[in-house]
């Protein structure tokens, strides 16, 4: 039985080998910048994707016609070099920037931008025959999948029109105040015709835009690598490469920055942010953002919908507290649905103060209104996976669940995975649930309308709460029309007020994003809209 | 002989259909929708219903199930993944498996010699300290937890990398096999062997502890009776030393229990470890599963991913009672 020993020697051998291995353990600094997220990609195809992994790598690689400023959410010139309205807000024309390359070297002009919009907007094909495409999918030879997540967010253009190589015209169906900044997303991002043809249904793994960085090679589960773009049109990049590593763990991620394997770690907890704050080597940068974290009170389940009981609910959760525990005091008291570092957020809306003695009275009464007797059970729906919005969604339930107790609410917590979750609260299944939105566009619509109007309530829609009012409808439509800045503030001024009395949820809190990256990383900036951009990252020189 | 195979083959099909079609319904009774992870935020009802009839889901259970049998049978076709359309099922599964087996290999090179040298130092020195140290062992072997090893191990062993196959640096690196100790040396890159046997140790170690100590405490048990055996005190009545009779004698009437034990082991490593996968970032089979089932309820993926790990315990199942045969002439069938 030699062999036995001998597969002990090779493992002894195994086991030395490795001991004096000793390379790789740090990166190279200088032109590598590794950037690491909590997941993997699914796709890269701008149009087909919802998540924010895979925006972080499509901002760098694509363009759009209009972008933010790089400190501030003012809209500012991109691919379009300035542009156009008609007196009626139907009709938009773009003069686009001349000379700009795509990554394989063709020119970006009209027919790209119309071919980007068309593949965002073309309808589904009545039926698998009746499409153009091989995928028998959609009735466009450039789209092979049937996924557009935010296809409804450009339901106002009409037509998109070439009118020369540089100026593209959009009609739209009607006056929209948040066209311009839904062109500033990244679903909007020009694609290279070239390329479509190129790698046809592979595209999105193999993304040709305008960008900074221009697509090298994807190892699925394992690493995106992109490289500085010479030709971009605001000159190269800083950095050469940029590679984008998926790390599912946070001790891990964590681990591998303090050893400077990696460079930027995002997606941590703020106990762990707190951790490698105090590490020299590293530093945490936070920036204020646009999101909501809030309590859904679904309207539709006894004794929800009567307000009084939402309204006690609403006094007995003390927010300050609930900061300290959910956030670790990074976050900001949730008073409306609009959060404070957006335009739109009606600063004067005075909240509930914590109330305990009011809550108790205002549910006895809403309890004996419904015909029940104190103490209810309700079911507390939250999900298991930490998100920008509720970093510890389980401290969060329970420290509600202690609240509503004084009040004569027996709260069960029920967790779910994100995706049942959500599934679950969109379909209605819950009583309370947590929830919570990161803005896409910059606009008061895209939290009032998408989170609290009636149009939303659907197995696919995010008003959660289910709560009707046709005054609240009304107001929000017609803000979606105005052009006007000073009558659309005052709409939604109305209309976060109507909110705050009806209380069909309560908003929580906004919270920063925050980021950890190694000391001597400079021009890498957070931004209020939580675009990731790198353009100007790179490495000071050592002292 | 023969007749004797063949069942064995009909009832490894028998067990590999059973177990697949319990994984096909188990995902269908989970909740969520799988297009959410799509879809995210912005779900979008016309959209995800047609998506919802083109996969088939609106059609009762038995038919999908139907369905799914026919493709594998009729075109050897797993399905693409809902969660990344664009990629066929065989395809990533191709991919993953490679990795899976570098991290068992490299374990069980850790397991097996080692889990049976400390069995038989138990053995023989039985109830002195070898003994106690081994059994010490590998009780902390089979309890402690693998993230929590992992996390330990990370932080007394600083000079290892913390995750992943290769440094992350290391971008342009083309497998060939999947297999990165093989493909360095067939695509000539000597100077990345050193660093790829680096980023393996720690999972192969974190991975090795549980078979490690369950062989060491099945060889301490066989070797225990086969020691007390007549024939070796013979063999050392007849002045042979204390190793050769050990290696000559003794191990290999102990070996039964032991390859019974290995094979199980094997086939679970195989199956992907998703807790290691998981804490080292290690993309096999364990990884693979462990996303298509917790993030994206990805049904062909976790089929996919039941076939082949159902048919590799199956046939080293399979492979460990032929080599049974082969080892004791006395369990031969006629």
């Amino acid at each position: 039985m030699f062999h036995f020993a001998s597969l002990s020697l090779f493992g002894a051998a195994l086991l030395f080998a490795v001991g004096c291995g000793g390379s790789g353990a740090n990166s190279s600094r200088g032109d590598v910048l590794i950037y690491a997220q909590s997941d993997d990609p699914k796709t890269l195809d701008p149009i087909s994707t919802d998540i924010a992994e895979a925006v972080h790598v499509i901002t760098n690689v694509f363009d759009t016609l209009v972008t933010y400023d790089e400190t501030t959410t003012d809209l500012v010139p991109s691919l379009a070099e300035s542009w156009k309205t008609s007196d009626d807000g139907l009709t938009w024309t773009f003069k686009l920037r001349p000379g700009v390359l795509f990554h394989d070297g063709t020119p970006c002009n009209a027919a790209a931008v119309k071919l980007t919009f068309d593949r965002l907007l073309v309808p589904l094909a009545e039926s698998p025959d009746k499409s153009s495409n091989p995928a028998g999918v959609l009735a466009h030879p450039h789209v092979y999948i049937v996924d557009r997540p935010y296809q409804s967010a450009y339901n106002m253009i009409q037509a998109v029109e070439i009118s020369g190589d540089t100026t593209v015209v959009f009609k739209l169906l009607y006056p929209s105040a948040i066209f311009l900044n839904n062109l500033a997303m990244f679903p909007a991002s020009i694609s290279s015709p070239a390329g479509l043809d190129e790698h046809g249904r592979n595209f999105a793994e193999h993304p040709v835009g305008t960008g900074p960085f221009k697509f090298v090679k994807w190892d699925r589960g394992q690493r995106i690598v992109l490289e500085q773009f010479d030709g971009h049109w605001r000159g190269p990049a800083k950095i050469k490469t940029l590679i984008v590593v998926p790390v599912q763990e946070n001790a891990t991620r964590m681990q591998r920055l303090e050893r400077g394997e990696i460079h930027i770690a995002e997606g941590l907890s703020p106990a762990e942010l707190d951790v490698l704050s105090k590490n020299e080597k590293l530093v945490v940068q936070s920036h204020e953002a646009m999101n909501v974290a809030y309590l859904t009170m679904n309207v539709e389940k006894s004794p929800l919908g009567n307000r009084k009981v939402r309204e006690a609910i609403a006094l007995a959760i003390d927010k300050k507290t609930l900061l300290q525990v959910g956030y670790g005091g990074n976050a900001q008291v949730g008073v409306s649905m609009v959060p404070p570092t957006m335009w739109g957020h009606d600063k004067d809306l005075e909240d509930r103060p914590f109330d305990l003695a009011k809550a108790k009275q205002l549910m006895e009464e809403g309890a004996s209104e419904e015909g029940m007797k104190l103490p209810i059970k309700l079911e507390l729906s939250v999900m298991n996976q930490a998100r920008t919005y509720l970093q510890q969604p389980l401290p969060m339930a329970k420290f509600l669940k202690d609240s509503l107790a004084p009040i004569g609410i027996e709260l069960s917590i029920r967790g779910r995975d994100v995706n049942a979750h959500f599934d679950a609260l969109m379909a209605g299944e819950h009583q309370l649930g947590l929830a919570g939105w990161n803005s896409d566009n910059n606009d008061p619509d895209n939290f009032l309308y998408t989170l609290c109007d009636q149009d939303n309530i659907s197995k696919a829609g995010n008003n959660l709460s289910r709560f009707r009012s046709d005054k609240l409808h009304d107001l929000l439509t017609a803000g979606q029309k105005e052009m006007d800045k000073e009558k659309r503030l005052k709409i939604y001024s109305d209309a976060q007020r109507l909110i705050l009395q009806e209380v069909p949820v309560v908003p929580l809190a906004h919270t920063q994003i925050r980021t950890a990256h190694v000391r001597g990383l400079a021009g890498f900036q957070l931004h209020t809209t939580a675009l990731v951009r790198f353009r100007h990252a790179h490495f000071e020189a050592a002292k | 002989m023969t007749a004797y195979l063949l069942r064995r083959l009909g009832h490894a099909l028998a067990t590999i259909f059973v177990a697949v079609t319990l994984v096909f319904l188990a995902m269908r009774a989970l909740p969520g929708n799988p297009l959410l992870a799509r879809f995210g935020q912005h779900p979008d009802q016309k959209q995800m219903e047609w998506l919802e009839k083109q996969y088939g889901w609106d059609r009762p259970v038995y038919e999908q199930l139907g369905t799914f049998y026919w493709r594998i049978v009729r075109y050897g076709d797993f399905g693409e993944s809902i969660a990344r359309p664009t990629k066929s099922v065989a395809g990533e599964l191709l991919e993953k498996v490679p990795a899976t087996v570098e991290l068992t290999l490299a374990a069980l090179a850790l397991a097996i010699p080692l889990g049976m040298a400390a069995g038989t130092a138990a053995a023989i020195w039985k109830n002195r300290w070898p003994d106690r140290l081994c059994t010490f062992g590998s009780l902390l072997g089979v309890s402690v937890p693998v993230f929590f090893l992992a996390i330990g191990l990370r932080a007394l062993l600083p000079w290892f990398p913390v995750s992943g196959r290769l440094p992350s640096a290391e971008a342009l690196f083309e497998p060939l096999t999947g297999l990165y100790t093989l493909d360095t040396l067939l695509r000539g890159r000597f100077d990345l062997l050193p660093a790829v046997l680096h980023h393996l140790a720690l999972p192969a170690v974190a991975l090795s502890t549980i078979p490690m100590a369950i062989v060491a405490r099945i060889t301490r048990g066989s070797m225990l009776e086969v020691l007390s055996a007549d024939y070796i005190r013979t063999a050392r009545a007849k002045g042979g030393g204390l190793l050769r009779v050990v290696l000559r004698h003794a191990l290999p009437n102990a070996a039964v229990p032991i390859t019974n034990i290995v094979g199980l082991q094997v086939g679970l490593l195989l199956s992907g470890a998703v807790l290691t996968e998981t804490v080292f970032d290690w993309p096999g089979l364990g990884l693979y599963v462990k996303t298509a089932v917790v993030g994206d309820t990805d049904y062909p993926a976790v089929q996919g991913s039941a076939i082949v790990i159902a048919t590799m315990f199956v046939s080293i199942n399979l492979l460990v009672d032929l080599l049974f045969v082969w080892l004791d002439p006395r369990i031969r069938v006629k």
